[in-house]
């Protein structure tokens, strides 16, 4: 990362410090008729700040557990995850959330949906948090549609708003379940630059949950490989492809291999079994 | 090329729109025309009483000749159902909600309300008369009971229906319990509650009504009930024309405000 954001200089002895530290947490749900359910073992894995990591699993490996966890949605059962040093307790306004789905709320104009977290947070400067919510509009691909109601853009469209909504408060973790899966394959490409391209700008850590073997190497600087139910990480891959990436890079052999080898991990074999399990059809 | 072939199918649609509802509206009048012709012919051609079932004509100069009459009760009337349907809004819409954000009041007020739903609301007209007089007051309790109800479920029902991310999006912003409420939950609930409220309406006008047969000395349930003790059934169907034609203002005012508050449906 070139352009990281602004340290405070008081900072500097925790430098050491990872921006997300999570140690071995595990969660566990009761079930209505009082079994318990092991939906993550205890884990350990750290995040850097600017760093773009990837879990990719298949589904009920606990990865939308681990993200909610993060996120600070659920408590977890066991362990405890450090931000910045200081532990968890519950949704933070330096981590910033895109759901699957774009979630915006349909009587609200694209503006004023991505202007929700400025108002539910009564950030100070509402006028200069308006401008910083025209600009990221713009940053996104929607300047035009700033007046627009959800209904009317289309699905991509509608990823793009909700990412400038998380992108409106300058969270410095963003957590991004399956953000793109509902989308069409090509679009889905678009939507993997213009992100690579907005990690850029604005030198965020993303943790971004995928099934998307070969969206998770493009896009990662590491891709943590969990296991199914009970969820555990398998290993984490190193992603030591050079940056920028561009889509062309999906034809380089160094990326087949990063593929191949998430592949095997998750216990797919090679060709003969293209759609992985638990892999929703487009 | 394509936007040429766009264009002119766009302009052709258009009209061709119009002039379907044109005949739709067409259809619609022709048969009501037809029915009304019907009826008056077999009413002159029969032998039956104008007591037992007046013609349309009958019943247009009832109507004609009672304007006066009818206005001065009518306006009775639609002020008592406008008010019981008012009140019955304010506390519909709060109990519904007191019931379903505040668990004290869902333990307490929740069970007695759910015992008094299945109670036929309009049985009560007699005792409420007797409580609270022959005047507007009775009528308007009564009115706004049953109103209360339809409105209140509603409302209830609207705001347990969310959508679970919306809500997983508050939380994430650590938004309150009262932001959550006002920026999600009433609005994605106000389907809901515009459809409480048209069955309120409905259910206000009959209670009104109603008492007004039972105990009144004004208003259109009071009119009916003496036309129908005099055999004047044509100044019975002028008032019931009258009330039907206030329904249906009600439901299609509804429906616009329907159409305005919740247009991204």
């Amino acid at each position: 990362m070139l352009e990281m954001r602004s340290q405070p200089a008081q900072s500097a002895p925790r430098d050491t410090t990872p921006l997300v530290e999570i140690n071995n947490v595990a969660k566990t749900y009761e079930t209505v008729d009082g079994a318990d359910v092991v939906a993550l073992e205890p884990t350990r894995l750290t995040v850097e700040e600017g760093e773009f990591v990837s879990i990719v699993g298949p589904s009920g490996c606990g990865k939308t557990t681990l993200l909610n966890l993060l996120g600070g949605l659920l408590e977890p059962s066991e362990g405890e995850i450090l931000f910045d040093g200081r532990p968890i307790r519950g949704p933070i306004r330096d981590i910033g959330m895109v759901f699957q789905r774009p979630v915006l709320l349909p009587w609200r104009k694209v503006i004023d949906n991505v202007m929700l977290p400025v108002e539910v947070m009564k950030l100070p400067d509402a006028a200069a948090s308006r401008q910083t919510a025209l600009d990221l509009l713009k940053m996104v691909g929607l300047a035009g549609f700033e007046r627009s109601y959800p209904k009317e853009l289309s699905g991509g469209m509608q990823q793009r708003a909700a990412i400038a909504r998380a992108l409106v408060y300058d969270s410095r973790l963003l957590l991004m379940d399956e953000p793109f899966a509902a989308l069409d394959a090509m679009t889905r490409e678009e939507m993997n630059m213009e992100l690579l391209r907005i990690w850029r700008e604005t030198g965020k850590a993303i943790v971004f949950v995928t099934h998307n073997i070969p969206e998770a190497a493009l896009l990662s600087d590491r891709v943590v490989v969990m296991t199914p139910r009970p969820g555990k990480i398998r290993e984490i891959i190193e992603v030591d492809l050079a940056r920028p990436r561009s889509l062309s890079l999906m034809g380089d052999q160094r990326f087949g291999e990063i593929v191949d080898r998430i592949r095997s991990l998750l216990g797919l074999g090679d060709g003969d079994n293209p759609q992985p399990r638990g892999e929703r059809s487009q | 090329m394509t936007t040429m072939t766009e264009n002119i199918a766009k302009r052709r649609k258009r009209p061709t729109r119009r002039r379907q509802a044109f005949t739709e509206a067409g259809y619609r009048t022709a048969s009501l025309i037809g029915a009304l012709l019907i009826w008056e012919l077999l009413v002159w051609y029969s032998d039956v009483p104008v007591y037992f079932i007046p013609a349309p004509s009958d019943i247009g100069e009832a109507l004609w000749r009672g304007a006066d009459l009818y206005a001065n009760h009518y306006f009775i009337t639609l002020g008592r159902t406008v008010s019981a349907f008012v009140i019955a809004i304010l506390v519909g819409i709060t109990m519904g909600t007191l019931v379903n954000e505040i668990r004290l009041v869902n333990r307490t007020v929740y069970p007695i309300l759910v015992s008094m739903q299945s109670m036929p609301k309009i049985a009560l007209a007699p005792v409420v008369i007797v409580w609270f007089g022959f005047g507007s007051l009775s009528k308007i309790v009564l009115g706004a009971f049953a109103a209360f109800f339809p409105i209140y479920l509603n409302t209830m029902h609207g705001l347990k229906t969310m959508d679970s991310e919306q809500l997983a999006l508050m939380r994430s912003l650590g938004a309150t319990r009262w932001q959550t409420f006002w920026k999600v939950k009433l609005p994605s609930a106000l389907p809901f509650l515009l459809a409480g409220a048209n069955i309120g309406i409905i259910y206000a006008t009959l209670a009104v009504i109603v008492g007004e047969f039972i105990g009144a000395n004004s208003g259109m349930g009071f009119l009916i009930i003496n036309q129908s003790n005099q055999l004047d059934t044509a100044g019975v169907f002028a008032n019931i024309l009258i009330l039907s034609a206030t329904g249906l203002c009600f439901h299609y005012g509804i429906h616009y405000l329907r159409e305005k508050i919740i247009f991204w449906n």
